[in-house]
């Protein structure tokens, strides 16, 4: 941000020319460039993970393993995904190699880690991909990465965390649990005038410096295992740190409101209503780029009971012929269906430059759990334009390629400087564009 | 947990299996894919060696290996293998993942902070918004899981924030208290009146239109058009005769009668005025019952709104007594109302609290030709006053502001240096801030002068600092410089706040606080006294319902609800009274001073009218638990009695033994099956056959991969059959599927007999209540082990087993009761030190 000449130019501009605001990407800092270049950057790259807990119904989800490339019959589960067959990839064979949790489809899903790989310890994890790409992608947005789940307990099949993503530190990062509370973080504006805004950062900074000097003090004659403890504490500090630094700058921009404006969501959403206004957040938050980064572990538990079933999400996918097949099916279909909304509403959002706004995404649809108790083959659909795949085709990887070799050749093909991710041991180059 | 050796090691007996079948590839010689099993040691003691033997357990398990095309284990072998496999594994993890005595330092977790911001500011709130700190398969103790994100700072703060806007009340007198009497049925009279008018006179125009030649439009006719002509017509049909019936009815003209389900006669209201301050209000209720009122239709249910219509945020329920003549009996409700908290209560006959069952079991009851449930209870007059207050000003202003508020201070700078100390020191319990802490704090407080805020407003922002900080946030036990490395004792003020949290789920009282500075609780029976004191007091519950339910994994119970078609008495009220029943039995057995194992089959039950009523015994009044004795062939009475363990093995629809067996084995048997392994192929079953949940898992059987587990786990779940999904019994197994597109249904008597683990034979659920009686000892160190776990708030390990015994030997010598076995591990060395 030192960088910046003169960083009240863009507030002034902001302010006068409201009418040109409706673009996207103004409302990131990438703005600037556009403002003395005269010619458009290239809109920036996104991303959004979608964590659907218990894998899908075998039978009918995944396309037939023999039959590979771009002719592959599309398989009955994702049928309602057919218009949007030429912007997608179906992978299989990919693993995350340690997981043995048959109950847990999140908590290794985008990280790959051994749950065991520390002595002494009964759980270990390491950073979620999403975070990994935050870092680079986050900092001209308000928000680095958006968390999203669902609320109650863990009957959906995700496993432990409170959201998809891992922090650096292989520390659970916390998510918005209801459509109202992300409306509120992305769209409402505080109310609070100005001035006092200012006057409350110089106050969090006094209070941050208030509270990391009982930080030091409580550390004094903590064994090894209590300090590393205590440094979740000040990781958070440092964590809000940086945010009043971010806020600081955004402090006289007001948050971005698509166009036409939501309103707040009904408190009652549920199951499929409630998923469906999550992405609908989500695309509106994508569109006034408030943030590139989303995850989202969805409800299905609900889901399911939402669409009229009785029992559980567990007792689904140990499904058999029968009602539990039926009810794993149906789930299957409105997944896709969900999917396909948000497909269709990410390319229905231009861009400035022409281009939409999928042109620019990349988002994938999946699990760590492929089926029942299966750990192998986790399900994965990757759609989108962002890392240059090259669509419309469904690729059979060799048995067990390690999830994360995906996970990498996402964010290489981003732009996104990794040299490796959880387990990988290498790119997945063969689906990229020529 | 219940680990028997110090050591995972493959058993040797398994040599000629792998040399048979695996080292044609993977000796050392050959090492085909880089596997080279003759190398691998038996004894699985690194987390190498452990991956390796997972990754031979997960190809067994898949099928992968063998390959299709080599000799293949027999059935026998592949069994024995998978069983020692997965077992050993399960000890090598516990092994490898034993701290070896270490605690890490932990947080409060999310109970701990709201009981503590009580004990400090005298508000209890609203804690929802953190996490629940709940972690799978262990307990909310566990210093490691306990994690601290970047959100939570922030949002401690603004709960300590709001805690203290609460709390700081400002006033020299208390608000004046309220009364007002309440006749609810003017209300609801004129509701009906108003609401049945408008349906009939739109229904006249319905009918006006139907009996017209139709040449004029329905809007002519002030409909809309001929949808809202159906739509009127059908309100008209569904409810216009149950209103009436309602208006007609004569004692309707002096009360509310409660119709559940159905709208507006559903509930009474009683809004508290929004002039009237926050605290505790009363409500009386005068209630009665009406003919024909069985005995199960006399209950009450009271709560806030719920957040659908049709639903509650219950409260509590009461019965009301009555002999059907109408005549109203005064019942008391305590309603707590926060500031800016719900000032609406709703009562009304017990029911599903869900608004899909409210909708529906009046369609129902219609669909019958029925005109709605039919009242069963009445209420004539309410009488609300309040609030009332313990003291005045409240104990934590007074605490807090321990000169008064400030007005008359002449050095008010340095009145609020000293709050600002007094009240950091009692939130860190144990350690005194430091200088510079304090410094900033009253800087703070100084700035927050400058902005023209009164003296107790300008301390908010510092007060909820102190909250928000590691002090108060973390318990630490720091070890002096000379004694790293080594063990050290507790300091009393630290043992102290161990015992509190660890009985309480709060901080320590005055008494215990005094005790801990005066260096007299290691004075012979001095510790042992105060946990005997802390046990006493009702705040021990927090102790008792949060190892319970995290032991027993009672989060089951709230994962499913119930269809109130199939089981319309097991109800929210119902449902929470099976919950309490466990916390009321073990708080039964510390009171008493009985053997923890009288959880297994004590002769007697635990229950409140409510539940006595479910499980059909012999009334007994008032919704507090008492013990009652039971005939012997009575199947209640110890946990597997208990609805609340029957419902959490079902999915709110079907039982399932599966999960029944699981739970047995794992609690009642201290003998935990491996987790469900990854990738094992599931059978298809045969289509279209309708088979008992028995006959099903026969198919568990026949796959060696299946059958090492469920061979132990389902023949327990057979014995308790007899219990539908929401505990009560049955003797007849309604079975239904969809073949095709026809549903099949079929009734078949239950058999019920099984056998356990060790193969002792039953042949129903008295055989194996009998059966897993005997096994009082593995429950018992099962017990031990999960207060272990809780107490020192770390996962139980090989290291704490000489400990386990310990208490367990020591407790029998003086007397064998739960309550023995907490203080022995209270005055146990582990519980006194650090780490």
């Amino acid at each position: 941000m030192n960088s910046d000449p003169n960083p009240s130019t863009r507030r002034r501009f902001l302010r006068s020319s409201s009418a040109l605001i409706a673009l996207p990407f103004l409302e990131s800092l990438g703005f600037r460039r556009y403002a003395s270049a005269a010619v458009a950057p290239a809109p920036p790259k996104r991303f959004v993970f979608l964590g659907m807990g218990f894998g899908v119904t075998k039978q009918s989800w995944y396309p037939d393993q023999k039959d590979t490339g771009a002719a592959y019959k599309l398989p009955e589960g994702l049928a309602p995904l057919a218009k949007h067959r030429g912007d997608l990839t179906i992978i299989q064979n990919l693993a995350n190699q340690y997981n043995n949790e048959a109950h847990w489809g999140s908590t290794f899903w985008l990280t790959g880690a051994n749950r065991y790989a520390e002595p002494g310890q009964s759980f270990h994890n390491t950073v979620s991909v999403d975070q990994v790409a935050a870092e680079q992608l986050g900092s001209d947005t308000r928000f680095a990465s958006v968390q999203l789940t669902y609320k109650g307990g863990d009957n959906s099949g995700h496993g432990p965390g409170l959201s998809l993503a891992w922090n650096r530190q292989g520390k659970p990062v916390s998510a918005l649990n209801t459509p109202v509370a992300a409306f509120h973080k992305l769209f409402s504006d505080d109310s609070t005038p100005l001035e006092q805004r200012q006057a409350d950062l110089l106050k969090q900074r006094s209070i941050l410096d208030t509270v990391l000097q009982d930080a030091k003090t409580t550390r004094r004659g903590l064994t090894q295992t209590d300090q590393d403890k205590l440094d979740e504490y000040f990781q958070s500090i440092r964590e809000i740190e940086q945010r009043l630094e971010k806020e600081k700058e955004w402090l006289e921009v007001p948050k971005r409101v698509p166009n036409p404006a939501l309103v707040e969501p009904d408190k009652s959403l549920q199951g499929v209503e409630e998923v469906k206004m999550m992405y609908d957040l989500m695309i509106a938050a994508l569109q006034v780029d408030t943030t590139r980064v989303f995850t989202y572990r969805q409800p299905l538990d609900t889901l399911i009971r939402s669409m009229g079933a009785t029992i559980s999400a567990h007792n689904m996918s140990h499904y058999e012929p029968g009602t539990r097949m039926d009810v794993s099916q149906q789930r299957d279909l409105k997944q896709s269906e969900l999917f396909a909304h948000f497909l269709d509403r990410l390319k229905a959002i231009k861009e400035a430059d022409g281009s939409s706004l999928f042109d620019h995404t990349t988002v994938t649809l999946g699990s760590n759990i492929h089926s029942i108790h299966y750990l192998t083959n986790c399900p994965t659909i990757v759609s989108g334009g962002g890392a240059g795949i090259d669509h419309g085709r469904h690729i059979l990887a060799p048995a067990k390629t390690p999830l994360c070799n995906l996970w990498l050749t996402l964010l290489n093909g981003s732009g996104i400087q990794a040299d490796a991710h959880g387990d990988s041991t290498g790119r997945l180059d063969s689906l990229l564009k020529a | 947990m219940g680990l028997a050796q110090d050591v995972a090691e493959i058993p040797r007996v398994h040599d000629q299996v792998l040399v048979e079948y695996c080292f044609d590839c993977h000796d050392s010689l050959s090492e085909k894919g880089g596997i080279d099993l003759e190398m691998l040691s038996y004894r699985i003691d690194s987390v190498e060696s452990a991956e390796m033997w997972q990754k031979v357990l997960n190809v067994l398990n898949s099928g992968e290996m063998p390959p299709d095309n080599k000799p293949q284990l027999t059935s026998e072998e592949k069994i024995s293998l998978l069983r020692d496999l997965s077992d050993q594994l399960v000890l090598a993890r516990e092994l490898l993942s034993d701290t070896g005595g270490i605690s890490t330092m932990r947080r409060l977790n999310r109970r701990e902070y709201q009981n503590s911001i009580e004990s400090l500011l005298g508000v209890r709130i609203e804690v929802e918004d953190l996490p629940d700190d709940a972690n799978s398969g262990g307990f909310d103790t566990n210093g490691a899981s306990l994690f601290f994100s970047a959100d939570q700072f922030e949002q401690y703060l603004a709960l300590a924030r709001r805690a203290l806007d609460s709390a700081i009340q400002i006033n020299e007198e208390p608000p004046k208290p309220i009364r007002l009497e309440i006749e609810p049925e003017t209300s609801t009279n004129a509701f009906i009146t108003r609401v049945s008018g408008t349906i009939k006179a739109n229904w006249d125009k319905t009918q006006a239109w139907r009996t017209s030649d139709k040449s004029k439009p329905p809007s002519e006719f002030g409909l809309l058009d001929e949808f809202d002509v159906r739509f009127r017509e059908r309100l008209y049909n569904q409810q216009y005769a149950s209103y009436r019936r309602y208006l007609d009815d004569p004692r309707s003209q002096d009360a509310v009668l409660l119709q559940p389900f159905f709208d507006r006669t559903n509930f009474v209201s009683v809004k508290i005025p929004s002039k009237a301050s926050f605290g505790e209000f009363r409500i009386q209720v005068f209630a009665s019952t009406l003919e024909g009122a069985e005995r199960g239709d006399t209950y009450l249910e009271y709560g806030f709104p719920g957040a659908r219509g049709g639903e509650i945020e219950r409260l509590g329920h009461v019965r009301v007594e009555g002999n059907g003549n109408g005549t109203p009996v005064p019942i008391t409700l305590s309603i707590p109302v926060v500031k800016d908290g719900p000032r609406e209560v709703r009562i009304r006959h017990r029911q599903h609290n869900n608004r899909d069952a409210s909708r529906s079991t009046f369609l129902d009851s219609q669909r019958k030709g029925g005109l709605g449930p039919e009242p069963k209870l009445q209420i004539d007059k309410i009488v609300l006053t309040g609030p009332y207050f313990e003291s005045w000003p409240p104990r934590a202003v007074s605490e807090i502001f321990f000169k008064g508020m400030g007005w008359k201070q002449k050095d008010s700078d340095g009145y609020a240096r000293e709050i600002l100390l007094r009240f950091a020191k009692r939130a860190f319990r144990t350690r005194q801030p430091s200088p510079e802490f304090l410094e900033r704090l009253h800087a703070l407080y100084r700035a927050e002068m400058k902005t023209g805020k009164k003296f107790y407003e300008a301390l908010q922002e510092p007060l909820a600092l102190v909250l928000a900080s590691p002090g108060f946030l973390y318990l630490a036990e720091p070890v002096k410089q000379e004694n790293a490395g080594k063990s050290e004792l507790l300091t009393q003020p630290e043992l102290a706040v161990r015992l509190s949290y660890f009985l309480w789920s709060a901080p320590p009282d005055q008494k215990l606080l005094v005790d801990a500075r005066e260096g007299k609780l290691r004075k012979p029976g001095v510790l042992r006294a105060h946990a005997k004191r802390l046990l006493e007091d009702r705040r021990s519950d927090a102790f008792i319902s949060s190892l319970a339910h995290q032991w027993l994994h009672m989060e089951r119970l709230d994962f499913f609800q119930f269809d109130f078609r199939t089981f319309p008495e097991f109800d929210d009220s119902v449902k929470e009274a099976a919950r309490a029943e466990v916390y009321e039995t073990i708080r039964h057995l510390l009171d008493e001073r009985l053997p923890v194992h009288d959880l297994l089959d004590p002769g007697y039950v635990v229950v409140n009218d409510l539940l006595a009523d479910y499980y059909g015994l012999q009334p007994v009044e008032g919704s507090a638990y008492r013990s009652v004795s039971l005939p012997d062939d009575s199947p209640r009475g110890g946990l597997l009695g208990m609805a609340a363990i029957h419902a959490m093995g079902s999915d709110g629809n079907h039982s399932s033994l599966v999960e029944r067996g699981t739970w047995v084995m794992r609690y009642l048997l201290n003998d935990a099956p491996p987790p469900a392994p990854p990738n094992v192929p599931q059978l298809s079953r045969v289509r279209g056959k309708l088979l008992s949940p028995r006959e099903e898992l026969a198919a568990h059987m026949e796959e060696a991969q299946c059958a090492q587990c469920h061979q132990r786990i389902d023949p327990i779940g057979y014995g308790m059959e007899n219990f539908d999904a929401a505990g009560k019994w049955r003797d007849m197994l309604k079975l239904q599927k969809k073949v095709g597109k026809k549903v099949v249904k079929k009734e078949i008597p239950i058999d019920s007999s099984g056998r356990l683990p060790n193969g002792t034979e039953f042949s129903d659920f008295q055989g194996l209540r009998d059966a897993v009686a005997t096994h009082k000892d593995d429950f018992a160190r099962g017990f031990v082990e999960a207060l272990i776990e809780y107490g020192l708030g770390r996962p139980y390990g090989f290291s704490d087993e000489s400990l386990r015994e310990r208490l367990l030997n020591r407790s029998a010598v003086r007397d064998d009761s739960m309550r023995e076995l907490i203080l022995a591990f209270v005055e146990s060395k582990p519980f006194q030190r650090k780490k």
